[in-house]
């Protein structure tokens, strides 16, 4: 079920949401501003404003919009992502990707066309979670 | 499970996910999850069993199967199902309250003149699990 494990689309699925239960879905005529914590998977199509804490695979399928911090096991963006962006494992930049900010991953990797205006901190974690580094660069 | 009416998406809040803030939109949500704070939709909510929501909410029809707080505002109906929980302000057009279903607090009927409140009977006294 792993969203890196298989070669997706550029837009993921949300119909993938309906099958797995511990994937949450926020649809793209949603806007959140807020806090979202949790230990499962998080699709985001629509805006989100806030700070997003997940120990599991946070997919931001165009065309979300996600500002804030954020903290999870895997990244795969092919929306607009601005802010502090934390990946335990792994950061994936689809090529419509617009990312800003600093991004902390020990993996990175970037698809041809993908727009990237930041910080890039490559460490390993010890504990597998990325401590957050609070930046004010947007 | 999720109720899919005619306006189109459904988003999930699933089981070991927990949102505070405000979730707002032409959508219908589906809450396995926790949400805390305020809800606004053009479409319809429902809270699955292991939902739990304390929240202010607009949303046009409710379906509640797990535990709902706070002041709510369904501009077509509010249905508590046997094994749903609502506690708190209630507007609706109509209300469907299953047997077995805890309902606690004030209800209003969306529309009528007077508004009257009155404290809504509990359907039973005690849950059904």
């Amino acid at each position: 079920m792993g969203i890196f494990a298989k070669d997706k689309p550029e837009s993921a699925a949300p119909d993938a949401a309906r099958s797995d239960s511990d994937t949450a879905f926020f649809g793209a005529k949603l806007s959140i501003m807020g806090k979202v914590t949790g230990s499962g998977n998080l699709i985001v199509m629509g805006k989100l404003e806030g700070e997003v804490d997940l120990a599991g695979e946070l997919v931001v399928a165009a065309p979300a919009v996600l500002n804030g911090e954020i903290r999870a096991v895997t990244l795969a963006v092919s929306g607009t992502v601005t802010g502090t962006k934390s990946a335990g494992e792994k950061t994936h930049l689809e090529k419509s990707a617009v990312v800003s900010g600093l991004m902390n991953a020990p993996r990175l990797s970037v698809v041809d066309g993908a727009t990237f205006n930041g910080e890039i901190e490559m460490k390993k974690p010890a504990n597998g979670i990325v401590p957050p580094k609070r930046s004010d660069k947007k | 499970m999720a109720k899919e009416a005619s306006s189109g998406t459904t988003s999930l809040v699933s089981r070991p996910v927990v949102v505070e803030g405000e979730i707002s939109g032409e959508e219908n949500l589906h809450v396995d999850g926790r949400v805390k704070g305020v809800i606004r939709l053009s479409g319809d909510l429902f809270v699955g069993t292991s939902g739990v929501v304390e929240a202010e909410i607009d949303a046009r029809s409710i379906v509640i199967q797990g535990a709902v707080t706070g002041k709510v505002l369904a501009r077509r109906q509010l249905e508590v199902q046997p094994s749903g929980r609502f506690n708190g302000e209630a507007t609706a057009a109509s209300y469907e309250i299953r047997q077995g279903a805890v309902f606690e607090g004030i209800s209003r009927m969306l529309g009528s003149k007077s508004q009257a409140e009155k404290p809504a009977a509990p359907a039973e006294p005690e849950m059904k699990k």
